[in-house]
């Protein structure tokens, strides 16, 4: 792959990122807290971004969300489909909301 | 001091329809709102069109601590606690939230509503009383409810160790049969 077509699909990650991101804050800001895994600061700073705020933060080169889940139980109880899928996704649920948020400094 | 401003009764009533809609039981009204219990009781027959269920609330600990009740009230309280400390949202307000989100995953993963709002509610004044604790699985790191000074060390939850027969209700096992009946 050529490294412009990279750099468009980040581009575009990016911009569906912060665009969903935004779109879940403004409608729910508490349930966005849980699901992005963000603090409050940063949820008021992308519920405050203005649409060309947003498209000069999705042109840059790198990617803007990052891995979330760290830790190998967490990856396997996500993609673990052996187990009943609820039930799966309900203790990753309990698991999660036991770990830090992304927070600025 | 009853219902004084027409404004703070407004919001009681649009608070306790809120309420009644997610399952709450009278007690549960009458301690969260400044209604009176005729209101109350007429607001719930006009919400649900039917009396509201009579006797005690539910007030054994034991109940949170069986296989299925267990991880659902554990899955509450993962979202109390995370949202008590990441959101400002305190109180009544909180338990709605958390309940919500509780409802939603639940939905989402073709479950049963094992626990009520009321069953919520009454677990955080567990909380709030000492009564419940959290305990982390020494296997999983997650935190589950678990009795007031019982031993913590060494727990395992429910979900890391899941009993032979945890989920193999009878329903479960006619929703089975009849999707067997069905492929045949």
């Amino acid at each position: 792959m050529k490294s412009t077509d990279t750099y468009n699909d980040i581009k575009e990650v990016n911009l569906s990122y912060l665009m969903l991101a935004q779109n879940m804050v403004r409608s729910d800001r508490e349930g966005a807290i849980f699901r992005l895994g963000i603090s409050e600061g940063i949820a008021d700073v992308l519920g405050r971004l203005t649409p060309g705020q947003v498209l000069k933060m999705a042109s840059s080169d790198m990617l803007l969300c990052n891995f979330r889940f760290e830790d190998t139980l967490l990856l396997d109880l996500l993609a673990n489909h052996e187990r009943d899928r609820g039930v799966g996704h309900l203790h990753a649920a309990i698991l999660a909301a036991g770990r830090p948020v992304a927070t600025m400094s | 001091m009853r219902n004084k401003s027409v404004i703070i009764e407004a919001k009681d009533i649009g608070l306790a329809i809120e309420l009644i809609e997610l399952g709450a039981r009278l007690q549960l009204l009458e301690v969260e709102t400044n209604l009176s219990r005729e209101r109350l009781l007429k607001l719930y027959k006009e919400v649900r069109h039917e009396s509201p269920p009579k006797g005690m609330l539910p007030f054994s600990t034991d109940w949170f601590m069986t296989w299925q009740p267990n991880i659902h009230a554990s899955l509450f309280m993962a979202y109390y606690r995370f949202l008590k400390s990441h959101t400002q949202l305190r109180g009544l307000e909180l338990i709605i939230k958390s309940y919500r989100m509780y409802l939603d995953q639940i939905k989402r993963g073709g479950m049963d509503t094992v626990l009520s709002l009321t069953r919520a509610w009454t677990m955080v004044r567990f909380f709030d009383a000492s009564m419940l604790q959290m305990a982390t699985c020494r296997e999983c790191g997650g935190e589950f409810v678990a009795h007031a000074y019982d031993p913590t060390r060494g727990y395992v939850c429910g979900l890391c160790h899941m009993p032979a027969r945890a989920g193999k209700t009878r329903r479960a096992a006619e929703a089975a049969a009849s999707a067997a009946i069905a492929a045949a």
